[in-house]
This record gives C-alpha cells, sequence and structure tokens, in this order.
C-alpha cells in the first residue's frame, strides 16, 4: 500500500529505514511517527515524550489517528500469524524481491 | 473513539463457542500475560518449544487457552502451525480457538490504543449471562490457514454477513477469523475505524484521516516488523 501511495504522489518511498527504524522513508514526520509506534508497541518509558513529539509536529488529531493504526496493526498482526494465513500468491510474486532484501522472509525461519 | 467502546463491550456478551465470563477470563490473561515469568523465558529463547514451565496464569481458564493467549499475546511472530496443532490437543476446539484469538486481538487493539493515546487502561468488560450459540457456518473448509475458513463464495443464506460491509473482499486477512462469522465481524467493525475500509485504503487521491495514506502504510508496516509478522 505505501507503494501505492508513492505511486500516486510520485514518490519513491523507500522501505529500509522503516524496517531497520533508521528512517529515510521520505515520509513526511517519518521519525515522530516511528518512535511513536516503537514506544507504543514494544511498551517503551519514553511513550509519553514520543507522543507529544507527535502532537507538537502534527497535532492532537494525528496523534489519535496514529494510535489508532499502531494498535490496530498490533492487534491484525496476531489474527494473520494465529490463523497460518498466507500471503495471497499475487502479492507474494509482487513483493518477493523487496522481502527478501529487507529480511522479511526470514521470520518464517523463526516460527516454532 | 465509539468503535472500541463497542468491541469492549461486546467481550461481556456471550459468544459462539465461548461465555460472557470465558471471554472476559481471556482479557484478564491477555492483560496477565505480559508479567508471566515462561512467557520472557520463552521470548528470550532461541526457540521457544524448547522452553518448558507453567504459565503464571490469573484465571481459571484451561492450559490450552492459557496457553494460546499468553503466546498469541507475547510471541505472535514465531507462532506455527506444529504450536497450533499441540494447543488444539490439549483441548481446545478449533472453533473456540478463533473466538479466542478474536478476543485477544480485539484486546490488544484496545489497551495499545489506550496506552498509545496517553489513557488509563480501561475497566474490565462486565460478563453477561446466556449460553454460546455453538453455530458453526456449514460451508467453512479446511486449507488456507491452520483451522478451516469460510470463502465469500462458500457462505450461506443463513449465515452471518460477515464479508457485506466496508468492502470485504475476502482477502486471506479477511478469512482468517471466518470458521466463527460473529468474531470476525466484531474484529473488523472495529478494525476498519482504526484503520481504513477496504475502498478507502486505494483511493490514495482523498485523505480520510488526520494522517494521509504514506504515514498509515509506514506506521502498519512498523507495527507489522516490531511483531515479526510475514503477512
Amino acid at each position: 500500500m505505501l507503494r501505492g501511495s508513492g505511486k500516486h504522489n510520485g514518490t519513491d518511498y523507500s522501505f529500509e529505514g522503516i524496517v531497520d527504524g533508521d528512517g529515510g522513508s521520505g515520509v513526511a514526520a517519518e521519525a515522530e511517527l516511528l518512535a511513536f509506534a516503537d514506544a507504543a508497541v514494544v511498551m517503551d518509558d519514553r511513550l509519553g515524550e514520543c507522543r507529544g513529539h507527535v502532537v507538537d509536529r502534527l497535532g492532537h488529531g494525528a496523534m489519535i489517528d496514529a494510535a489508532a493504526v499502531i494498535a490496530g496493526f498490533d492487534a491484525i498482526t496476531r489474527v494473520a500469524d494465529g490463523s497460518g494465513i498466507p500471503l495471497e500468491a499475487p502479492k507474494a510474486e509482487a513483493t518477493a524481491e523487496w522481502r527478501n532484501r529487507l529480511g522479511i522472509d526470514a521470520f518464517w525461519t523463526m516460527k516454532s | 473513539m465509539a468503535a472500541l467502546d463497542t468491541a469492549w463491550r461486546g467481550i461481556g456478551a456471550p459468544g459462539v463457542w465461548l461465555t460472557g465470563a470465558e471471554r472476559v477470563m481471556i482479557v484478564e490473561e491477555a492483560r496477565a500475560a505480559r508479567a508471566c515469568e515462561l512467557c520472557h523465558a520463552r521470548k528470550a529463547a532461541l526457540s521457544p518449544a524448547a522452553v518448558e514451565g507453567r504459565h503464571s496464569a490469573i484465571t481459571g481458564l484451561p492450559q490450552a487457552s492459557v496457553e494460546a493467549v499468553h503466546r498469541i499475546v507475547t510471541d505472535p511472530g514465531r507462532l506455527s502451525e506444529a504450536w497450533y496443532r499441540r494447543v488444539i490437543a490439549m483441548g481446545i476446539s478449533d472453533e473456540a480457538y478463533v473466538e479466542l484469538l478474536s478476543v485477544v486481538a480485539i484486546t490488544t487493539a484496545v489497551d495499545t490504543f489506550d496506552r498509545a493515546a496517553g489513557s488509563a487502561r480501561r475497566a474490565m468488560p462486565v460478563p453477561r449471562e446466556g449460553e454460546p450459540s455453538r453455530r458453526r457456518p456449514r460451508g467453512a473448509k479446511p486449507g488456507l490457514g491452520w483451522m478451516p475458513m469460510l470463502a465469500p463464495e462458500d457462505v450461506a443464506s443463513d449465515d452471518p454477513p460477515l464479508y457485506e460491509s466496508g468492502g470485504r473482499i475476502g482477502g486471506n486477512v479477511h478469512r482468517a477469523l471466518s470458521l466463527v462469522p460473529e468474531a470476525m465481524m466484531q474484529f473488523w467493525d472495529m478494525f476498519e475505524t482504526m484503520y481504513l475500509p477496504q475502498e478507502a485504503m486505494r483511493d490514495f487521491g482523498r485523505e480520510y484521516r488526520a494522517i494521509d495514506h504514506a504515514q498509515i502504510e509506514m506506521l502498519a508496516a512498523r507495527v507489522a516488523v516490531q511483531n515479526q509478522c510475514v503477512y
């Protein structure tokens, strides 16, 4: 979906910085949002500080919407991983190169 | 957020395979799992299956349910079909597991949202009296995931309309909870308000939230990485 968004607005977003958390994706307010997501999901003590940075940069409404997306995906990843659904074949084919390059396929080997 | 309130209250109602009291105990156990020593040890281990012990359970749920709740909460990225088969062999049905999974997912969504937004953790849902309806969709078939699932083309006229709102196209993630259509609908009715309905996801010419499509997808991708989710 991020690639689709990039195609629409003519931006070549980079996945590397999102996967490794170092940034450089090209998405606006990336640093504040990634730090907020990480702090919320791993229950970091800096969550309040990170929340404040999102409010300062984007406003309270954006912080609430970001919190909703983070929470929704914290849940739906459990639905996907707890049910054993595979990635649809066309999606798997279309994303094979960059999933392998970014190390996402390595997640399969960690299952037990 | 009204959808979260609705989903939270709904946990207390009798489900399809679980009573309201059992569903509320799943919430209690999901919250307690993060402090479970066995879960911490397994999370740190190269192979979670190699670490034996007992969970720090705080409810009267059966061991199969406790194991399922704790692992889904604390180490979802390393769940496997072999693990699922072991849990089922411990004495929980496919249907009850799917309903449990939906309750854990709703609990995760609500608690993560409240924590992220700076709100206090909300009080437990109130369990309500009543018996589970115990109705399994006749068209559910094995083959896609670990348990049978109900494809859109196999939905019967007396099944709940699980694919009829939000532009649900029947993608694999839509089908994940479909063995218990009511559980699937409770989760997706909530999730679509937190993320985007299907038709809005690819409507890149219009923004539906105070953050844009790219920011939404970046957050989604980052959370998936944190949870080691391949899907």
